[in-house]
């Protein structure tokens, strides 16, 4: 298959979201310039106060991705480890302070404060700790506790984290001198649910055949919904994205031609090695569910905006127990009518690779789904083993292919 | 002095305990770290067994790259879970944290998981814990059929208290620059500590005789920093290359013993007080905390150099050596990061690491 046929996979709206990640950073230092104070934020942290308080967030998760993406990561990875970072730790972070170490002359501004909830992963305590050492930036470090049972969306836990957020308000009032606008919340949460419902609308599409909205699709069109919720923009993306994935669907239109496999993907993409979807597809295999691009979706309700912010944060896809993630993971096999799944085992992340094994395990045991595990990191490209990834993707295509 | 038989032979092979107390019925709730308080446990009746990673190298249910040291221990909870009547795990780091998501799923004991804020300053902090201690209470109170009723309470924590007062006590003989009591023999009561029924561990410290046994170890004094070390050999190491260990930082040393629950009405109120205004672990925010805890103990001990000791993929201490390191750069005292996998199969180039360090050392000196 040529190039330019595979490039003809990819959604119109989709080809968008390069122009919007540029004009997102252009305005984040347009507003630095104004004087508006920057966040550097950890992806699920409640962007939607931000903007009720007039902060402007920026995430260096998504920076290192694009960066990872746009194969200029190198610099700022081997920085960071020239001042003592580990190989060993996540690549987004090392992306993070290496970009910090190294004078900050790229697309993200400098912070003005550093915000993070612990949610995803404790590693984000821990980046956010070294930044602050490093930079001198104030620090906020909340705690989403993990979620045990649904029960605790409604008990002493949504309590902390609302009291939480409360502080932060307070905080960021008292240190920059801004008001928190109550009105402006609403809007913004508004907003930011709009685009949640829009996005899990087009991610149900995915269950028709063929597919109408692949990977490579859902991997970039996340990016509104992590560093835009509660604007209007976003919004007008996911309007356009659902048009055009109806449409497709209406003409019976898939990713593929002939979609042979439907499959289901754990984890983080590998940014620097995005043809790995390609590869896929080329043989017939498409990627129609990754509880990944679905985490980023939360419904809100406008009438109770801190309280909805709150449980976001603490729903966060890894941040509930293991009986609900395997749950959703289970749920998802019969609802997208999937017949493989691949597991991305990811060095950086331990929080998701570290229970993989056990995860797919009941997967094979209680569906007969086959599955494959391979190692790689998500961003840090310098141990990508391409060859040997591709050879077990070939085995495991044929296995599928037997079935 | 040498460790009491018990004591030395305990921490030789704890396992050996864990056989003894199913002998005698004793009920055993195994726990992974220093944030749990043993006081509940003691209080519901119940023998509190810090699980160590000996006699684990890791766990096939996690990658490679996942801290050997928490694979070792979920190793360990599966392979010995008989000798438990349940568990308790600490919301620490990742792979703690996912160590519970497995055993979870793969054990068949009741097991609780205590959610630590990792940002232990302020209120807001103490009272989350509190409530998430008097969910640990209850927790116990369901499965094991018990009633932790106040006095219990006050008991346990005064038995504690004791505890960490002999431990400190032994411990702060190095204070000042002397060389009494070495680190091989300090870390083997804090693990017995752990271990041992807390009454009968404290009836053999406090019986000890309080002569220097320092002759051993050599004279150049060292602070460790690290997280948890249960393997007396890498202890052995470090001495045996030149070093008197005078102080440090460690979940299974100082940071275990360092301060006491204050006596107060309400008693779980006080045991959240203690556990999130002491030291914290790596894992946790305030990190100028743990700083401001390693700048004490370097002066207070006359510490000449650190050694940073971390499992090659522990998170938090990767992050943290960074500033351990620009701290003590600016305070003029050496440092040096051993970080490892396996500690068998890397005593050599350890110890030569180590070597070195302290030839370096005695020559500033």
């Amino acid at each position: 298959m040529n190039g330019e046929k595979s490039k003809s996979r990819i959604l119109q709206t989709t080809k968008k979201i390069g122009e919007l990640i540029l004009e997102y950073f252009a305005r984040a230092s347009e507003a630095k310039l104004q004087g508006k104070p920057v966040a550097w934020i950890t992806v699920f942290t409640p962007i939607e106060l931000l903007r009720a308080l007039g902060i402007y967030p920026v995430a260096p998760e998504h920076f290192g991705a694009m960066c990872s993406a746009r194969n200029i990561i190198l610099d700022y990875l081997e920085e960071a480890e020239r001042r003592g970072y580990s190989q060993n730790i996540c690549s987004y972070s090392r992306c993070g302070l290496g970009y910090a170490l190294s004078g900050m002359t790229g697309l993200m501004p400098p912070p003005d404060i550093l915000i993070t909830f612990r949610n995803s992963c404790d590693v984000y305590v821990k980046w956010w700790q070294s930044l602050h050492l490093h930079l001198g930036t104030p620090l906020f470090v909340g705690e989403a506790p993990y979620v045990l049972t649904p029960e605790d969306l409604d008990s002493y836990v949504l309590d902390y984290v609302v009291k939480q957020l409360m502080e932060l308000i307070k905080m960021a009032e008292e240190r920059f001198g801004l008001k928190f606008d109550e009105e402006k919340l609403v809007e913004a949460v508004k907003l930011s649910d709009r685009a949640s419902e829009l996005w899990l609308e087009t991610l149900k599409l995915r269950k028709h055949k063929p597919c109408p909205l692949g990977g490579r699709d859902s991997a970039s069109d996340i990016f509104p919904l992590v560093v835009m919720q509660g604007t209007k923009e976003a919004v007008q993306f996911y309007e356009e994205l659902l048009r055009e994935v109806k449409e497709k669907v209406s003409r019976k239109e898939g990713v593929i031609e002939n979609e042979r496999h439907r499959l289901l993907f754990d984890g983080i993409w590998i940014w620097y090695a995005f043809d790995l979807i390609k590869y896929f597809e080329d043989r017939g295999a498409v990627f129609v569910y990754e509880p990944y691009s679905e985490a980023w979706a939360y419904r809100l309700d406008p009438s109770k905006p801190l309280e909805s912010i709150a449980k976001k944060i603490l729903s966060m896809g890894l941040n509930i127990d293991i009986d609900l993630r395997i749950e959703r993971f289970l749920e998802s096999i019969k609802e997208f009518d999937i017949d493989g799944a691949v597991l991305f085992s990811n060095r950086s992340c331990k929080s998701w690779s570290a229970p993989q094994l056990v995860t797919a395990e009941i997967l094979g045991r209680k569906f007969d789904v086959p599955y494959l595990i391979f190692e790689a990191d998500m961003a840090d490209p310098r141990q990508y083993a391409e060859a040997q990834i591709k050879s077990r993707i070939d085995a495991f295509l044929e296995v599928l292919g037997e079935r | 002095m040498t460790a009491s038989t018990a004591i030395s032979d305990v921490c030789k092979n704890p396992i050996e305990l864990l056989e003894k107390y199913k002998e005698s019925g004793i009920n055993v709730l195994g726990y992974s770290c220093s944030y749990i308080p043993e006081e509940l446990i003691i209080s519901g009746g119940l023998q509190p067994y810090r699980i160590p990673n000996l006699g684990s190298v890791t766990s096939p249910l996690v990658p490679t790259f996942i801290c050997q040291f928490a694979s070792a221990v979920l190793q360990n909870i599966l392979r010995l879970e008989e000798f438990f009547s349940g568990f308790v795990i600490a919301h620490t780091c990742d792979p703690m944290w996912r160590l519970y998501d497995i055993v979870k799923k793969k054990a068949r004991k009741p097991i609780f998981f205590l959610r630590v804020p990792h940002n232990v300053e302020g209120e807001l902090s103490i009272d989350f814990f509190k409530k998430e201690l008097l969910r640990f209470k209850r927790f116990l109170e369901e499965n094991f059929d018990v009633e932790i009723n106040n006095e219990a309470l006050r008991n346990a924590i005064e038995v504690c208290n004791m505890n960490r007062n002999l431990l400190k006590e032994v411990y702060m003989r190095n204070s000042n620059g002397k060389n009494r009591v070495n680190g091989l023999y300090r870390l083997q009561l804090t693990l017995a500590s752990m271990w041992m029924p807390k009454k009968e561990v404290n009836t053999q410290i406090k019986s000890l005789s309080l002569e220097n046994n320092a002759t051993r170890t050599g004279n150049v004094r060292i602070h460790i920093n690290g997280t948890a070390i249960y393997d007396l050999n890498i202890i052995e190491i470090v001495e045996n290359a030149g070093c008197f260990i005078a102080s440090d930082d460690l979940c299974t040393g100082s940071r275990y013993f360092w301060d006491n629950v204050n006596d107060s009405e309400d008693l779980i109120r006080a045991l959240a007080n203690r556990y999130m205004q002491r030291t914290p672990c790596p894992s946790h925010e305030p990190i100028e905390k743990r700083l401001q805890f390693m700048d004490f103990m370097i002066e207070k001990f006359k510490v000449q150099g650190v050694l940073t000791i971390a499992n090659r993929f522990c998170d938090p201490m990767l992050y943290e050596a960074v500033h351990v390191r620009e701290m003590l750069t600016k305070k003029h005292v050496p440092v040096m990061l051993i970080d490892y996998e396996n500690l068998g199969q890397e005593a050599g180039r350890i110890k030569a690491r180590i070597e070195a360090f302290i030839e370096s050392l005695s020559e500033l000196r």
